[in-house]
């Protein structure tokens, strides 16, 4: 079946009647994903926007719990709330990036709770990407920029339409809804890969080894230690919990940190693991390229280069990819 | 050669804390207490394994993440320094104080695994209070361990922490020995003066059958695991606990990575086999 293009604001109306649908749009100037029906332009066409959708699992600022306390006592009561959610128009890089923060949230002994109601409640309709930024480098990252496997619904774009593929349970809820919408066709778009190429194979392991190595006392210096890195990607999850307090009442809530903050990791009593730039950006890149790897079989980078396009300071994790390759095996 | 124990579990959510309070608080150095914890009804509020963690908050201020030191029927015992924001306010509060307690968290000592060893038991300053979970448990099944040794020190006398236990309980214990010296001693010191690294050198261990729990500031690790290296301990026969700062506890915050483990949940214990192969990033 295929949805014409002519067609796609009707069947986000109709999703929009049952839940809150984040589409790709242009909010002030911003490319992010916002809720359909509210103030912005629809941007299909873009390949991925400046803001990922990770905010739809993972917000920002999260409410875990309120509280009450007084000089003695103490009260908690956990925030449970979590509404229907589709996120149209996603790319595979950002689906890829839905699959690590599932491995994170949702594996290795714990569930995180809040992480999980979401995820029950979000339906994912990725769209394949019929060209590729300069920036772009998804495809050496394990990731099919024509195909999101393990979204809910795959939409192939073939020029004037989308030809719908329901994959799971939530999808075909959504193929039928949108059955009124829907005309019988096939086709199948042109696949397209990214120009820049950066060669993984043996890359994880290869860097486990380089903890030491003298590749990290270059390019450091130029961090400012913003976080723009950390909070436009679509993979980062690191988070900080704090309280808000009103009086006697107040909430707990998580929201996102970043591993390039130096109070991330700094203890109380003041000893700080990671001291300076250099650990931190060792850390940020060994995280994403060998560590994750080790720990969920993934790599922790979707190639969407978000960070590379930017990082104030034009630090680029493609080029230090090149660069590691370059350092002789045993380097 | 021992192996570390992992496993961890969680029916509620594990982020939202159960409201307990603090029925007891008992002053150990000038800046160490121990707070008896119990949950509102009176009962443990859970029951970790020794070397495990909990969650421990003082809700609107701040949570953070501490060793069991010891537990009952009915109560669970945190020691805690007085080194920090949350810590400073903690050491304020009174008896009947109402508290957020979370966990447990983390891996535990090898309790299995040491069975049948002789083991050597090692703490610096507040580093003892981890050790003390697996000390108190060796006794409670004194049966299943060897010869015990107990190495501590600290600072200077005023700051030896859990003085009924160094001077009293655990010297009385069979098969036992506690060796205590301090950095700099005082006019009513008769005791060992010395630092700790030195003092388990002089004391001259024998590695066979042996397995060492050792945990204190890390400059004291460092120089004891020189120490008993020299005097035949392989890297597998010593266990000891790292901190990180931690907010989650399970794994998921981020911050407490040594290389790809998490010490709130891969951790705290570990051996130094292990370590070996971990960035030394901590």
């Amino acid at each position: 079946m295929k949805l014409s293009k002519s067609k796609v604001n009707q069947a986000l109306d109709m999703l929009a009647k049952e839940a809150t649908v984040l589409v790709p749009m242009i909010v002030d100037g911003v490319s992010k994903f916002a809720p359909w029906g509210t103030e912005g332009k629809l941007a299909l066409d873009i390949v991925n926007t400046l803001l990922p959708p990770k905010d739809a699992l993972f917000p920002q600022t999260e409410k875990m719990y309120k509280y009450k306390v007084s000089a003695e006592t103490a009260e908690v009561k956990e925030i449970t709330d979590s509404d229907k959610q589709v996120v149209f128009g996603l790319r595979s890089c950002d689906m890829h990036s839905i699959d690590c923060m599932d491995a994170v949230f949702l594996t290795k002994g714990y569930v995180d709770n809040f992480y999980s109601r979401k995820r029950e409640n979000l339906t994912t309709i990725a769209i394949n990407c019929t060209k590729s930024n300069p920036t772009c480098f998804c495809d050496s990252m394990g990731v099919d920029p024509n195909n999101a496997a393990s979204a809910d619904m795959q939409l192939i774009d073939i020029g004037d339409a989308y030809v719908v593929e329901a994959r799971t349970e939530k999808g075909k809820a959504v193929e039928a809804l949108w059955q009124p919408l829907l005309e019988a066709g096939e086709g199948t778009a042109t696949p397209i890969s990214c120009e820049l190429k950066l060669d993984m194979a043996g890359l994880p392991a290869k860097l486990r080894g380089m903890f030491e190595s003298d590749i990290w006392d270059d390019g450091y210096q130029a961090c400012i230690g913003c976080g723009t890195c950390t909070y436009i990607c679509p993979t980062c999850y690191c988070f900080d919990i704090n309280a808000e307090n009103h009086g006697q009442e107040g909430v707990q809530f998580r929201c996102w940190d970043s591993c390039m903050f130096s109070e991330y990791t700094r203890m109380a009593g003041g000893h700080n693991p990671r001291p300076s730039k250099k650990e931190r950006l060792r850390n940020r890149f060994m995280h994403k390229l060998a560590y994750f790897d080790e720990r969920y079989n993934k790599n922790l980078c979707a190639g969407c280069g978000r960070c590379v396009v930017n990082c104030p300071v034009n630090i680029d994790i493609t080029r230090f990819i090149e660069k590691v390759k370059e350092v002789p095996v045993n380097g | 050669m021992v192996e570390i124990e992992r496993e961890c579990s969680c029916e509620k959510n594990p982020l939202v804390p159960q409201v307990c309070q603090i029925v007891e608080i008992t002053d150990e150095t000038p800046d160490i207490k121990t707070f008896k914890v119990k949950t509102m009804e009176g009962t443990k509020p859970f029951a970790p394994k020794p070397g495990q963690l909990g969650m421990f908050s003082l809700i609107g201020i701040g949570e953070g993440m501490f060793s069991i030191t010891a537990q009952g029927e009915d109560y669970l015992d945190f020691a805690i320094k007085k080194i920090g924001m949350l810590t400073d306010a903690l050491h304020e509060v009174k008896p009947g104080k109402q508290i957020g307690l979370r966990g447990p968290y983390g891996n535990t000592f090898p309790t299995e695994g040491c069975k049948g060893k002789n083991m050597l038991f090692i703490g610096g300053g507040i580093g003892l209070a981890p050790v003390r979970s697996f000390i108190r448990y060796a006794f409670e099944n004194r049966k299943d361990y060897g010869k015990i040794d107990i190495v501590y020190g600290s600072r200077t006398p005023a700051d030896l922490c859990f003085k009924d236990d160094l001077f009293k309980n655990w010297p009385a214990m069979p098969d036992t020995e506690v060796h205590v010296t301090v950095d700099k001693g005082d006019e009513n010191w008769n005791g060992h003066v010395g630092f700790v690294p030195a003092f388990v050198e002089e004391l001259n261990f024998s590695p066979a059958d042996t397995i060492v729990v050792l945990c204190g500031p890390p400059i004291m690790i460092k120089y004891c695991a020189q120490s008993l290296k020299k005097m035949g301990f392989a890297d597998d026969q010593v266990v000891t606990t790292l901190e990180m700062r931690m907010k989650c506890g399970i794994g998921k915050c981020g911050r407490c990575n040594i290389g790809s483990k998490y010490v709130c949940l891969d951790g705290p214990v570990f051996t130094m086999a292990e370590l070996a192969d971990l960035p030394a990033e901590y």
